[in-house]
């Protein structure tokens, strides 16, 4: 069904391709070699191929018991999460699959004991809240069905059968339709004991919607972008965030803005330039996909490109910092692109708001005390090419890849859920990860 | 609503051009053609009014009026007009019939020129309220040709290259853009020296590059101008050498605009030439303007920074971690000073595109023993985390107590002051009193200098490149003839990005309409992130700048 997500980068592309093909234990091996040498690297690939392993490995699963399918996400999580602690966005989605799980489990425990409210009970549980009504409307109609028909064949307690299909009898006739269109990508179930069945395709449901929503979070957080981006204000960002440039994008169909793009040097600078310029370097990895996409220049937009030296010089002419991020900290920090925290900084200093774009998925139930150890450092020639060999050898050089930027410097966050003050965010977190999985 | 209006004006404006036109417009009651034809009207009535007076080119008058005209009707028949729109269109015709009905009054006097430009002479009774109408038209066509211009792929024309170089200039900057740098040596006058042509070539290219560095080089260069010059018959030395050194002046500031450490140098150059006696014979008159230019490259930058480099050394401390900034010549003999003094710290480097200064600075510490790390601007804050000290050197330090220094510094002071820890790392500025100014500036826009873009566009040398000797230098000419040839060319040659193995997206960056690349070569810092100023004459508070630049030039 995500079928826009597919063919991202060589790195994801080739994981979802082999995913198909390949057992379990050879694709997690895989994903946790990729991460591991940083061939899948956004934020947004991360998450994609952690929920299509993920997916995968629950539907090969044999387990029928919730329980034991949790225990086996957790294992799987764990070893990923190990792989690269830092790309915070696996261990989310790691996180909101546990969440999952657990609430289907409580669902259909709810559903067994007390029937008379299964009906109103799913209504809140079963889609995660996070969706848009119009998509999860037939798919909760369609996990009803779904329950009960499972309720019916396992049907351990007689009496209650029937009370529940007098319930679930109108709306059964829905499965045979409904059930086929939404099971078919992962209908690889053989035969299951009659009672896991249920769990475990609401769990793969689930994940679908989680799969879903990575392929449209830009688009929804883009919707917002008229909101905060009006006639003739000067805009500045910073690297090649797709996030931002869809936002950006948005705005430009309606409104005429200019943009100042720094250019993050070492480390993403030639996707910027290919961004910024609307010339694909054909090679990279998360352009590629978007290289199709117009640049903000081809919509009549003004876009001046600086080397990010210039940022303080031109603070004093800029009406909003618009930020991508990497992660997003439940204290309201973020972990960004090096040199993302001068930039927030310098606007501080000039009283210019700083927003940042974010999916949900990004944000990460992690309070920061050591913040040394969210930064990863890069390549050191990307700062000092080897024609200076002579130098390497003498002095220490450092190429820091994110930066920890508090949470003060931000004046306003835009998820696909709308926009948050930063101080409101640990309450989102609440939302989508259960307690007793934010440690798994 | 418009329906309602439109016939009602049609038929009229029907009625009153008839005398006057009989032309093909309104003969047949056009029944799509209601809705632009009010417009056409009064566009044609106002926007040949220039051509009233220079009636003899109303052909080419009449042809933009056309086009806008064209432009505005195609612009007013896209959008669903709202009421005030419409009240403002339905005023226009109103104008334009009375225009009209005028008009015919007057066409029946003199009926003649009704025939040959109707349009002329309709424009000029309602001269005001059309004009603004005009010129909202004229932006209206404009506005609907440009997103056709940009959405057209190739087919760019000749004409489009003017308007396309003017995009080029940032807005906010459009003050500093004067005219191109000096690429070549050709066209420079003859009277200037061949010693300083060199110079102007050396200054383009940042092969003298820094404050002091260039004030030296050019003071060095008036002397050798000074040592061959001789007083034409009939004129004075210190009358005509002034306007002999300014040749040389205003050809070094074609190829990079002069410093302020060299607008001070020069202005001391011509008081002492102007001071000369002119009843000295020449000889000694040149003798006299040597040694003055040898003292004050002595007192004012070779002295001056030994004083600086000596007082700012015992700023240093065992254990320090200093930071700095980019590279600067002071600083980098202030550090080498404390490192001589057997004090043990650590410097970290913070370097920046396009220039890379920091790297000779890095190789020059790390030649002498010292413990260097180098970084980007982009790790910046992860530089300041344990830095104890900033040091900063200057390209010059305003009256207001500013430092206008390599653009990035103001970010480097700025993090320093504002480190999370809450504990304030001190920044120190090395500048010598030559460099200070009593211009001011507030931000960074006022007061500026622009260099090529096209700098940016060569990221660093690639790694993989071959036959490239020295990075920084071989590159910038090829870069620059890209640059020229892509924008003069009239074709751009899209095969040339294709062919080369791995060209940078930003290659052919001009024929991109709307983008735009801005190297700015300074920044200025905010008088209250600068602790001291350590100058030849003490350490002072950056307020104290303006008194001590009028002591100096006082003196």
């Amino acid at each position: 069904m995500p079928s826009t997500t597919l063919a991202l980068t060589p790195g994801l592309g080739s994981f979802l391709k082999s995913l198909k093909t390949h057992p379990v234990e050879t694709s997690i091996e895989n994903l946790i070699s990729l991460l591991k040498r940083r061939q899948i690297r956004h934020s947004r690939s991360c998450a994609t191929a952690t929920a299509y392993l993920l997916r995968h490995v629950v539907s090969v699963c044999k387990t029928s018991d919730p329980l034991k399918l949790i225990e086996r996400v957790q294992t799987v999580g764990r070893r990923l999460v190990a792989a690269q602690p830092r790309e915070m966005v696996v261990g989310n989605v790691v996180r909101r699959v546990l969440g999952l799980i657990r609430d289907e489990a409580e669902d259909d425990h709810e559903a067994e004991f007390a029937l008379s409210e299964a009906g109103s009970e799913s209504q809140p549980q079963t889609p995660r809240a996070f969706d848009d009504p119009s998509s999860s409307l037939p798919l909760d109609r369609d996990m009803l069905s779904l329950r009960g028909e499972g309720a019916e064949r396992s049907s351990s307690r007689p009496t209650l059968h029937s009370m529940f299909s007098l319930l679930s009898h109108p709306e059964a006739e829905f499965s045979p339709i409904s059930t086929p269109g939404t099971q078919s990508p992962n209908g690889r179930m053989p035969g299951h004991g009659p009672g896991s069945k249920d769990v475990k395709a609401e769990v793969l449901e689930g994940i679908g919607e989680i799969i879903d929503e990575l392929g449209q979070v830009d688009d929804q957080i883009a919707s917002y972008a008229l909101e905060h981006i009006h006639s003739n204000e000067i805009i500045l960002t910073h690297t090649s965030s797709t996030t931002v440039q869809k936002f950006l994008l948005k705005a430009a169909t309606k409104r005429k803005f200019t943009v100042i793009h720094a250019e993050s040097f070492p480390n993403n600078h030639e996707n910027t330039h290919a961004t910024v310029s609307g010339n694909p370097l054909g090679d990279d990895d998360e352009l590629s996909a978007d290289a199709f996409q117009k640049p903000l220049i081809a919509l009549g937009i003004t876009v001046i490109l600086i080397p990010d030296s210039a940022v303080f010089a031109l603070m004093s002419r800029v009406n909003k910092v618009i930020l991508g991020t990497h992660s997003v900290l439940a204290n309201g920090g973020l972990v960004a692109a090096a040199g993302t925290r001068v930039i927030a900084r310098a606007a501080k200093v000039h009283q210019t708001p700083v927003v940042v774009v974010s999916g949900v998925y990004k944000l990460s139930p992690v309070y920061p005390f050591d913040f040394d150890s969210l930064i990863e450092y890069g390549d050191a020639s990307k700062v000092l090419p080897y024609e200076d060999g002579d130098l390497v050898d003498q002095i220490d050089v450092q190429n820091p890849i994110y930066d920890y930027v508090p949470a003060e410097l931000v004046d306003l966050y835009i998820t696909n859920l709308g926009g948050h003050a930063p101080s409101y965010l640990y309450r989102i977190v609440s939302d989508h990860y259960r307690k007793e999985d934010i440690s798994f | 609503m418009a329906d309602s209006v439109d016939p009602a004006l049609t038929s009229s404006s029907a009625t009153a051009s008839v005398p006057a036109q009989p032309a093909s417009t309104i003969a047949n009651p056009p029944s799509q053609q209601t809705q632009n034809l009010p417009i056409r009207e009064s566009k044609s009535a106002k926007s040949p009014a220039p051509s009233d007076k220079q009636s003899g080119k109303n052909k080419d008058a009449s042809k933009p009026a056309a086009a806008g005209s064209d432009g505005a009707a195609a612009a007013a028949t896209d959008k669903p007009l709202t009421p005030a729109e419409l009240k403002k269109k339905a005023k226009a015709e109103k104008a334009a019939r009375r225009a009209k009905e005028k008009l015919a009054k007057e066409a029946g006097g003199a009926g003649a020129a009704g025939g040959s430009a109707p349009g002329a002479i309709q424009g000029r009774p309602p001269a005001t309220p059309k004009k603004d109408a005009a010129g909202g038209a004229s932006q209206k066509g404009q506005k609907a040709v440009q997103p056709r211009r940009g959405s057209a792929p190739t087919g760019q024309t000749a004409a489009d290259e003017p308007t396309k170089k003017e995009d080029k200039s940032v807005a906010v900057f459009g003050h500093l853009y004067g005219q191109p740098r000096r690429t070549t040596i050709a066209g420079a006058g003859k009277e200037v020296h061949s010693a300083v042509l060199a110079l102007g070539l050396q200054l383009r290219d940042y092969v003298v590059c820094g404050s002091s560095a260039r004030c030296v080089a050019t003071l060095l260069a008036f002397k050798r101008v000074i040592e061959s010059y001789t007083t034409p018959l009939g004129t004075s030395l210190s009358r005509h050498l002034t306007t002999h050194l300014s040749h040389q002046i205003t050809y070094l500031s074609t190829c990079r605009p002069l410093s302020i450490s060299q607008g001070n140098a020069i202005r001391a150059l011509k008081l002492a030439i102007s001071s000369v006696d002119p009843s000295t014979p020449e000889l000694s008159a040149k003798a006299t303007l040597c040694e003055f230019i040898d003292n004050f490259i002595r007192e004012k930058i070779t002295v001056a920074d030994q004083v600086i480099a000596q007082s700012a050394a015992q700023k240093v401390q065992n254990g320090d971690v200093i930071v700095t900034f980019a590279g600067s010549s002071i600083v980098k003999q202030t550090l080498l000073t404390a490192h001589k003094q057997g004090k043990r710290f650590r410097v970290s480097i913070i370097d920046s595109r396009p220039l890379f200064e920091g790297k000779n600075l890095a190789r020059a510490l790390a030649n002498a023993g010292l413990d260097v790390q180098y970084s980007l601007v982009h790790g910046i804050s992860h530089a300041i985390k344990d830095a104890t000290k900033v040091f900063l050197g200057a390209h010059a330090m305003t009256s207001n107590g500013r430092l206008y220094s390599r653009v990035g510094t103001a970010l480097v002071a700025m993090s320093a002051k504002e480190r999370a820890g809450g504990v304030e790392v001190p920044v120190i500025v090395c500048c010598e009193t030559v460099k200070f100014t009593d211009r001011v500036a507030l931000d960074s826009i006022v007061v500026n200098e622009i260099a090529d873009a096209d700098e940016l566009v060569s990221a660093q040398p690639l790694p993989q490149v071959t036959g490239l000797v020295d990075p920084e230098v071989p590159t910038k000419p090829d870069n620059k003839k890209g640059g020229k040839g892509a924008s003069s060319a009239p074709k751009p040659d899209p095969s040339a990005s294709s062919l080369n193995p791995s060209p940078s997206p930003l290659s052919n960056w001009k024929e991109n309409t709307n983008l735009q690349l801005l190297n700015i070569m300074y920044d200025v810092t905010p008088a209250e992130y600068v602790d001291m100023v350590v100058t030849e004459m003490g350490s002072l508070p950056p307020s104290a700048v303006p008194i001590v630049h009028r002591m100096s030039t006082n003196l």
